[in-house]
């Protein structure tokens, strides 16, 4: 299998690390998803995609347990990449790892699951 | 301990200024300490931030001119609390006739999650702007979404009542 060629963005507000284990890549997140972040989570997820279909990932998962906020901007910006795969010849599943003292991460991720639902998943980590 | 029989709200803010984008994350926090001790359940007070949020960011991204305001009030009722957050700017006339496209378009919706769900799947195709922010608010933080206009002024308010006693 070919190495990752993602690499960690961000800063001390926000930051997304990605790490590959087999067939799945896994995006940690943390800080906050507001204006300033917009960009890089747009920009970064398109790139996530090439690299998803480049190496025929089974899944991509992110995991939000650190990530305290997202935007309706930073949310459109993972609506947009769900859509792509779902119009995608290569399809991989996502799953969303959320934080159960972040209510707001099951709310907003249920509207990213009902937009998709074969294809996205909501976890719950300790 | 809260009196219910005592009108003074628990938290009343009001701010006038030029809003800035670096300035939200600041707001948000002090909004969160303010409440914090009024509100029992994390899953009310991350509503209420996250309409709080959404409506700032509208201000910064929309507003015209220097000056815009912001005001929080949580006021204990006998069932309850009232929760409002209402935010006050100038806007461009385009910018004013698509708020309240959307705005009217919420109004209409019978079902907030049904409208925020169809918005959704319509901007999926979209790479340009969000357009999620204000629906967002009553899909996610199940509050009331009004507006009213005066001149080039735009006033949104978002409000909700919560049954969750406040803390003693």
């Amino acid at each position: 299998m070919s190495e990752l060629s993602l690499t960690a963005v961000g800063g001390s507000a926000f930051q997304v690390t990605p790490t590959l284990v087999d067939f799945s890549l896994r995006l940690v997140f943390t800080g906050s998803g507001d204006m300033n972040a917009t960009v890089v989570v747009n920009e970064y997820l398109k790139l996530v995609h090439e690299e998803a279909i480049r190496l025929g990932l089974a899944q991509v998962s992110c995991d939000f347990k650190q990530l305290t906020f997202m935007n309706s901007s930073c949310f459109k910006s993972f609506v947009v990449w769900i859509d792509t795969v779902k119009n995608s010849e290569v399809r991989y599943q996502i799953a969303f790892l959320t934080n159960p003292n972040l209510p707001w991460q099951r709310r907003s991720l249920e509207a990213l699951r009902r937009l998709a639902a074969n294809l996205v998943t909501i976890e719950t980590i300790a | 301990m809260t009196d219910p029989d005592d009108n003074r709200p628990l938290v009343s803010l009001t701010l006038s200024f030029r809003p800035l984008a670096n300035q939200i994350g600041p707001l948000r926090s002090l909004l969160s300490d303010l409440c914090k001790p009024h509100l029992v359940d994390a899953d009310v007070l991350s509503r209420l931030l996250l309409a709080a949020h959404e409506l700032l960011e509208n201000i910064v991204k929309y507003s015209v001119g220097e000056a815009a305001e912001f005001h929080l009030l949580v006021e204990a009722k006998p069932n309850g609390l009232l929760v409002r957050v209402r935010t006050k700017n100038r806007a461009a006339p385009e910018r004013m006739a698509d708020a309240r496209w959307r705005l009217d378009a919420l109004a209409r919706a019978g079902d907030p999650i049904a409208h925020y769900d169809e918005l959704i799947r319509e901007s999926a195709g979209r790479r340009d702007i969000s357009g999620l922010g204000l629906a967002r608010i009553p899909a996610e933080s199940e509050m009331e979404l009004r507006y009213a206009t005066d001149q080039d002024w735009l006033i949104v308010t978002a409000e909700g009542s919560t049954s969750k006693q406040v803390n003693e």
